[in-house]
């Protein structure tokens, strides 16, 4: 075993004090940490096919969609408590995620995020009709589905913390692991990497399932927690982006980014929410240009530009 | 022992035929040299061996086992490697770590296991110093060696080079072939394609010399090159 480094050893004693916070704070603080540690998994996720194995996906919304409408119908229909029904959603999203991916992610570079986000509006327009056309109703077209009302907010924000610290740590491990140092060969260079053995379908498949079914829990413990979820919401593209914007801001492809880039922007979107309740979102269009501009490799990249900065000013 | 045998290969791009019916066997721990002038088909034939491109007829046979139709990843981990025209890297990755993702995935070494080989076959191609470089920092003649480590660290007893040498000054070439002899002596099988004929006439055990995708002539490289088809094929009738 190797020491942790100093970042690790930061989130470690940050994991402590996340694990007791609900102890010591009220209801606002609980909730919008859980909504953090929510976008901080779903944004993981996303940050381990694109950050990692190179491979864009416009369409992790679907795993988000199909995990919140599979946990209503075993909830409601099959009677399941629900963590149950969350894990078992995704395991459904993990087998659809095998099947669509098997063909998809042997599309190379652009036209994998253009065949994903297709499938992504694909999916929404299914779940719109499935109540017309398939005789077990499951969405409740347009106007959607309501889950039981469960009591507290606490459970929801342990889950949404396992979550977020599965992803990360899944992130630290695919650094150091043989799984990791395959799918940067694939991410990096393809040819060369299936010239050297490397099975890059299989990998990057294997990826995609697993992601799919973080993205599926995620989606289905958001679904419970608001207790009503429909087809336009649970599948738009907007989750998706959200997603990206979030891993791009925090640092593409480093384990913490995706947690750094979904505090930063749903802090400062609550901040400026409040205060410009008309303007906030110009205002955070702003600061994310800036960002992009300024600081391409995202927060985590500027922090370890200071600490580097710091390095070499010591004599 | 018979490692590879090339079976009446063909290879039609459309109506342009870049192989037509080549043929070769290849013995264990030979050097074999393909040579031919531009657009002869060389570098087709190995992308049809390697996987990269399947023939459009015949077959290769490899141990016994025809692998036409495989993709590059199964023939690398069946034992098959090739190194690229122009060298290819993961460049964002360390110089070690482009050669351990050979080492782990085309032999399935554990990660201990691949670090060390990678150490070992960074070590015989002379770039130890360079391991902790970022991969895209290296020259044209350290990526040809990284490359070379890359292949061998595969495991794979059968090496392809494409142009293992080209743009290498004349000291970089004689360092490069007296490399490649002592692979040959760790066992490996190789076929090398090459533009710098001295580089082949004091490397290959045989050579099989292709133009406009078929095969010329075929046997020791100083008998090859006095025969009078080759020289017309390089230099042009009058000369011939």
């Amino acid at each position: 075993m190797r020491a942790p480094t100093l970042t690790e050893g930061l989130a470690l004693a940050a994991l402590g004090v996340l694990l007791l916070l609900p102890l010591g704070v009220g209801a606002y603080p609980v909730r919008l940490a859980t909504v953090i540690f929510m976008w901080a998994a779903l944004a993981g996720a996303w940050n381990l096919l694109a950050g990692y194995a190179g491979s864009v996906d416009l369409g992790p919304v679907v795993h988000y969609g199909v995990g919140g409408f599979a946990t209503a119908a075993l909830m409601l229909k099959a009677g399941l408590p629900f963590v149950v029904s969350a894990v078992l959603a995704g395991v459904v999203a993990m087998a659809i995620a095998y099947a669509v991916g098997t063909p998809t992610l042997r599309l190379r570079g652009a036209y994998f995020a253009i065949g994903t986000l297709a499938l992504a509006e694909s999916a929404k327009q299914l779940a719109l009709a499935w109540d017309r056309l398939i005789p077990f109703p499951l969405t409740g077209g347009s106007a959607g589905v309501s889950l039981p009302l469960a009591s507290g907010y606490v459970l929801f924000y342990y889950v949404m913390l396992v979550l977020m610290t599965g992803v990360t740590t899944a992130a630290l491990w695919l650094q150091r692991s043989k799984f990791g140092y395959g799918l940067r060969a694939v991410g990096e260079n393809d040819r060369l990497a299936e010239a050297s053995g490397v099975n890059i379908h299989r990998l990057r498949r294997r990826l995609y399932v697993g992601s799919a079914f973080v993205i599926a829990v995620t989606g289905g413990t958001a679904g419970y927690w608001l207790s009503y979820i429909n087809a336009m919401e649970s599948f738009s593209a907007a989750v998706t982006f959200q997603m990206v914007v979030m891993t791009l801001l925090g640092g593409l492809g480093t384990p913490f980014g995706p947690v750094l880039g979904a505090a930063f922007l749903t802090l400062v979107s609550e901040y400026l929410g409040t205060r410009l309740v008309y303007y906030y979102l110009i205002v955070i269009g702003g600061i994310i240009v800036a960002i992009s501009l300024f600081a391409p490799s995202g927060l985590s990249g500027l922090l370890q530009l200071g600490r580097r900065r710091r390095l070499e000013a010591m004599p | 022992m018979t490692l590879l045998e090339v079976r009446r290969v063909t290879k039609r791009f459309g109506s342009l035929v870049a192989l037509n019916g080549v043929e070769f066997t290849l013995t264990e721990h030979e050097i074999l040299g393909i040579i031919g002038p531009n657009g002869a088909g060389k570098s087709t034939l190995f992308n049809v061996i390697a996987g990269l491109d399947a023939p459009s007829a015949g077959d290769v046979v490899y141990c016994g086992r025809s692998i036409s139709g495989l993709g590059p990843d199964a023939v690398c981990r069946l034992g098959i490697a090739k190194t690229f025209q122009i060298p290819q890297l993961f460049p964002r990755m360390t110089v070690a770590e482009n050669v351990l993702v050979a080492a782990l995935y085309g032999h399935g070494a554990s990660l201990s296991d691949a670090r060390r080989q990678a150490g070992e076959w960074l070590a015989f191609v002379g770039l130890r110093d360079k391991e902790r470089a970022a991969a895209e920092t290296l020259s044209v003649a350290e990526r040809r060696r990284a490359d070379l480590a890359r292949v061998l660290a595969t495991g794979a007893p059968l090496i392809l080079l494409d142009e293992n040498m080209a743009g290498l000054n004349q000291t970089e070439v004689e360092a490069a072939v007296a490399l490649l002899h002592q692979v040959r002596e760790r066992g490996r099988t190789l076929v090398v394609t090459e533009h710098i004929m001295r580089a082949i006439l004091g490397l290959a055990d045989r050579v099989v010399v292709l133009n406009y995708g078929e095969k010329i002539a075929e046997g020791p490289p100083a008998d090859v090159m006095r025969d009078a088809t080759v020289v017309k094929a390089y230099l042009g009738e009058a000369h011939g």
